[in-house]
């Protein structure tokens, strides 16, 4: 028995040796790169003071970050834990304390004070310190309140080498807790301030106040000294919008662009009008910069906070793109040294599209983009064509517009060839000699097709609705788009980014297209645009007056090569974008799938007088009995998807034909069991007819789920609540050893059921994304691309997880090349193919087809983002990097010289001979 | 070494200045030794159809060599085999195209039998080899042998959709 275990494995060796594509050394970041984010700026301390200047960053996707003032690149970066636990409520740097004790009072001798400290989550909150220098946790404490659900809420707050903890009890009270900051310990009891008017909107906490609207009046309560007095300030007007504290003033809140200070210690300056403030010393003196955009342009005003008399060596003007969103002033600093002319201030500010943006001396010194911290959608883009391949293309196929009366004799044909070659050379002529026409802004940038397909525009679509193009080789933005005021859907489903026409198309230029919500009213929004140069085509922005409920791509193009957008909206009418294209939505089917009452609908899409109808034709209810299951996953294929082989060749050299049906979903749902713990089902379900190919349940078993679902085989992964593990499962779909119908495929022609295959794999990693490589033709392997929670992506053989792999090594198995079932999955460190550059936080994988037959382009996206190349089957296409061309050419020429002279020998030896 | 330079001249020399009624030279390279007695061959035309009977029922001899090759060599596709197994395939071919020389060789009474026998001879030991290939897997006789040219079914509905936006 050992003897087979030792066989098998040394038989699984030798098939990942052929397998294994891992990379070189020298190879690294030669195909790939990744750019490291931090996500967006939630608190900011700047400090150009320090020996070291630093910038040091909290953000919202719980990243703690020190970065380079001068160029934004991250020093450090410590990515905590997810949210909530994660969640960081404060970020206090020693010396930017709110009252002028300016360092942590830690006993001298030990190691508790702090150069940072964070304040984390609510159940349990933790509490850590650390180094800034090397970014390391000194220190940590946590507490565990009471109550979790309150402490929800909760808010903390630094002063006098105290934390303090604020638990609001809305409408009733506030449990205000002191601690040491550096140890943890309790100063003494929770001290309970009865306070009726707090709200969850209203309210908010500045320094040590904690400050209320209500109505015409703040009332505020200084929590820290010892006597909680009420304090009542009145206003002008009532607020619109919410009160916002400002940071390192006690006691002094925004409310609408005007500060105003509770705090009668705290005089401040009246007259200031700004979107954002910030508090900071300028020549040893306090001042109080406002920040505020008006048409286009930031304008950053600066007044000294004691007799609020302008600093004009502060005050700037600067254009501000209009891709950055709106800016608010985060944080900023001044250098004390270079006193007077106020050029080495540093301003840091915070945008609505997630940009974090650095001024000095009224530039722009650097940005980042920190929106690509959640990348929702990806689409690889073709780039045009070099001019001179472009009229060769015109030339083979017509112009696009007249494709139809394009004339086809021979001669014509000649005679444009003839001429086309003509303008060619004299272009590259003129090239030559420098008179040639100026290259096109893409071409200057470089963006211009390569023979392999391998360079592409990366289009990447953010959660907060800034678009960019990156190009995929290089990494380089070459444009970004925000667009404000749009989200995603409801039901957690994104915003798409469509592709209308590809790049194939030449001369027309590429167009995708956005379909998201408008948040103010949430109708649909349409945004149109050409990926290569990121600017809006066909009228760019179009606000729908309807709320979008499912959309889908026609299956054809119209006569511009443009793909319509089929929309369903909320009371069941479909409309086209363009709308010239209606006519092809004839005959299209849709469906939508409810996720609480997980419940399918089918609906047909007919053209009929010049008026698009959409007809109910099936419904599905996948709820359970008692309609407790709901949806968590719904995979359909990638329709550009190609199935290069029809079927499986088995031992005896019969054909098991693959049931590859275009038309199937599959829909995983999720409910609570009273005896299972948790239950899992899957329904493939074809959504033409409505009819469940297949359903497969799993007990004791749950999310997360990740799906994967390709040509004839599936593929998911769940955690086992029994043996409390991640399993993999994947299911195949044979038609039999006949086609039913080799020709065409109709799902409303009852084909037959198919035969299913499946089996279940042990992974030993928690899987994130699942994702299959996805080729032109189709012709190469597909491998499974597994985005683990370590941030690896792993590249996974589809044999290794192919269902027929034979549990008894039978001859049959090991003719059709299959290897014996072993539960457990490798995992070797050649196939990951992010060797050590770990995405963080890797939320997807998105995959799209190069030129090259044998390549397959990857972008994996989370906190990181990650742009490689994988080649599942090899390069079989290309020649090896390594390829010895000096040497090739020069045996050849050897060769060829050598046997002209030999043969020039021969022919004398030939004829000396017959003189004897 | 002169006498051998005399002869080499007078073979390649031609006398002009001959006797006129003398009888004229043989052409140049002609050698009457060369000629076919032709009783000799009327006497040994039996032996020459028995030769030829040996000529053609040598393809027919030589299947069960064939075969103990065929045995050896294995189903195993490697190059020793393939190569045997080409051999094989292609000398009864080329033999069978050329029965017409052969057989001019041998032109007699029992002509005609010799050139079919000849041929069916070639014939089995083709039909040997093609059985050679079948057992190796050569011949593209299943399904799984034309599977590449299987196209993919043309789909007649397209869908789209999915979870509900609203």
């Amino acid at each position: 028995m050992p003897g087979i275990n030792v066989l098998a494995g040394i038989t699984i060796a030798l098939l990942l040796l052929s397998t294994c594509s891992a990379l070189y050394e020298d190879q690294i970041r030669k195909f790939d790169w990744r750019s490291v984010h931090v996500g967006a700026l939630k608190q900011s301390r700047v400090d150009l003071n320090h020996f070291q200047p630093r910038l040091l960053v909290s953000t919202h996707e719980d990243v703690v970050a020190l970065l380079c003032p001068k160029t934004g690149a991250i020093m450090w970066r410590q990515v905590l834990e997810q949210k909530p636990r994660g969640d960081i409520k404060l970020l206090q740097v020693s010396g930017f304390s709110v009252d002028s004790s300016e360092t942590a009072a830690a006993p001298i001798g030990t190691n508790l004070g702090f150069d940072m400290l964070t304040v984390q989550g609510h159940a349990p909150a933790l509490v850590r310190g650390w180094n800034t220098n090397i970014g390391t946790i000194e220190w940590e404490w946590s507490i565990m309140p009471l109550n979790s659900e309150k402490a929800q809420d909760a808010v903390w707050f630094y002063s006098n080498s105290i934390l303090y903890h604020i638990v609001p009890a809305w409408r009733s009270h506030l449990e205000v807790t002191a601690y040491f900051a550096s140890s943890g310990h309790s100063t003494g009891s929770t001290s309970k301030i009865m306070a009726s008017w707090i709200t969850k909107e209203t309210c908010t906490l500045s320094g040590t106040f904690y400050v209320c609207v209500d109505g015409k009046q703040l009332i505020s309560l200084d929590l820290v000294s010892k006597s909680t007095q009420v304090i009542r300030t009145a206003l002008e007007t009532e607020p619109q919008g919410t009160i916002e504290a400002v940071e390192g003033l006690n006691g002094v809140v925004i409310v609408d662009g005007k500060l105003v200070s509770v705090n009668k210690d705290q005089a401040v300056c009246d007259a200031l009008q700004g979107a954002s403030y910030a508090v900071g010393s300028f020549n040893y003196r306090k001042i109080v910069v406002s920040a505020g955009l008006t048409s286009g342009n930031l304008k950053i005003s600066v007044v000294y906070l004691d007799n609020c008399a302008p600093v004009p060596e502060l005050q700037q003007t600067l254009q501000f793109p209009e891709h950055f969103g709106t800016p608010t002033l985060n944080s900023f600093d001044c250098k004390l040294k270079r006193n007077g002319d106020g050029k080495s201030c540093m301003f840091v500010f915070s945008t609505s599209a997630e940009s974090i943006v650095a001024v000095q001396q009224g530039k722009v010194r650097w940005s980042r983009e920190e929106s690509l911290a959640n990348v929702i959608d990806s689409q690889f883009m073709d780039l045009p064509l070099a001019d001179t391949e472009g009229t060769l293309e015109s030339e083979m196929k017509g112009k696009a517009v007249d494709s139809t009366s394009f004339d086809r004799d021979i001669a014509s044909a000649f005679l444009r060839r003839i001429s086309t070659q003509a303008v060619q050379i004299r272009s590259l002529f003129l090239h030559v000699i420098g008179l040639g026409p100026p290259p096109t802004d893409t071409q200057r940038a470089g963006l211009v097709r390569d023979s392999f397909g391998l360079h592409k525009m990366l289009v990447l679509l953010t959660r907060n609705g800034k678009i960019f193009g990156i190009d995929n080789i290089s990494g380089k933005h070459h444009w970004q788009l925000y667009l404000p005021k749009v989200n995603s859907f409801d039901n957690a489903e994104q915003m798409r980014l469509i592709v209308q026409r590809t790049a194939k198309h030449f001369p027309l230029q590429p167009l995708c297209a956005i379909v998201a919500k408008n948040s103010v009213n949430g109708n649909g929004v349409l945004y149109r645009f050409n990926p290569i140069t990121g600017l809006a085509t066909e009228g760019g922005l179009l606000q729908l007056d309807f709320k979008i409920k499912q959309l889908s791509l026609l299956a054809e193009t119209e006569k511009d090569f443009v793909k319509g957008i089929l929309i369903l909206d909320a009371s069941n009418k479909v409309h086209v974008y363009p709308q010239h294209a209606t006519p092809l939505a004839n005959g299209m089917y849709l469906y939508t799938a409810d996720v609480k009452s997980a419940q399918l609908e089918g609906y047909f899409v007919k053209y009929a007088g010049g008026q698009l109808s959409c007809t109910h034709i099936w419904n599905a209810r996948l709820g359970g009995h008692n309609s407790e299951q709901q949806i968590i996953a719904v995979a359909g294929k990638n329709p550009i998807e190609h199935v290069h082989s029809q079927g499986r060749v088995l031992g005896d050299r019969s054909v098991l034909y693959k049931y590859i049906n275009p038309n199937l979903v599959a829909f995983v749902t999720q409910a609570p069991d009273a005896t299972h713990k948790s239950v899992l089902n899957l329904y493939l379900v074809d959504v033409v007819s409505g009819s469940v190919i297949f359903s497969m349940t799993h007990r004791k078993v749950r999310a997360p789920l990740s799906i994967v679902h390709s040509e004839n085989w599936l593929a998911y992964s769940y955690f086992n609540e029994k043996v409390r593990r991640t399993e993999i499962t994947t299911i195949e779909l044979y038609e039999g050893k006949a086609q039913a119908n080799s020709s065409v495929w109709s799902s409303l022609q009852a084909p037959p059921m198919p035969l299913v295959e499946r089996q279940s794999y042990i992974i030993p990693a928690i899987v994130e994304a699942l994702r299959e490589t996805i080729t032109e033709r189709g012709i190469t392997n597909k491998h499974v691309l597994i985005g683990t929670a370590s941030g690896s992506i792993i590249e996974m053989p589809w044999h290794l997880l192919d269902p027929r792999r034979p549990i008894a090594s039978t001859t049959q198995g090991r003719e059709e090349g299959a290897i014996p079932y072993i539960p457990e999955l490798p995992l070797p460190t050649e196939s990951h193919i992010n060797y050590n550059q770990t995405v963080a936080r890797l939320r997807n994988i998105y995959t799209a087809p190069s030129g090259l037959e044998s390549t397959c382009l990857v972008v994996a996206t989370g906190l990181d983002l990650f742009v490689t190349r994988v080649a599942p089957s090899k390069t079989f296409d290309l020649l090896k990097e390594d390829f010895d061309y000096i040497l090739i050419s020069i045996v050849l020429v050897a060769l060829t010289s050598g046997s002209l002279i030999v043969k020039h020998l021969a022919s004398r030896k030939l004829l000396k001979q017959a003189w004897k | 070494m002169s006498a051998k330079q005399n002869s080499k001249k007078f073979k390649w020399a031609l006398d002009f200045n001959g006797s006129k009624n003398a009888e004229i030279p043989s052409p140049l390279g002609y050698n009457p030794s060369a000629l076919v007695n032709q009783t000799e061959v009327v006497r040994d035309q039996r032996l020459v159809i028995k030769k030829s009977w040996d000529l053609a029922l040598g393809p027919l001899k030589n299947i069960p060599m064939n075969l103990f090759i065929m045995y050896m060599s294995g189903n195993s596709i490697s190059i020793f085999p393939i190569m045997m197994v080409g051999m094989m395939l292609v000398r009864p071919i080329k033999a069978m195209f050329t029965t017409q020389v052969t057989s001019k060789m041998a032109e007699g009474a029992q002509g005609t039998g010799q050139r079919i026998v000849y041929f069916l001879g070639n014939l089995a030991n083709v039909a040997l080899a093609l059985y050679k290939c079948h057992s190796m897997g050569l011949l593209p006789t299943h399904a799984s042998d034309w599977l590449a040219f299987v196209q993919p079914q043309t789909r007649l509905e397209y869908y789209g959709g999915g979870i509900s936006f609203v």
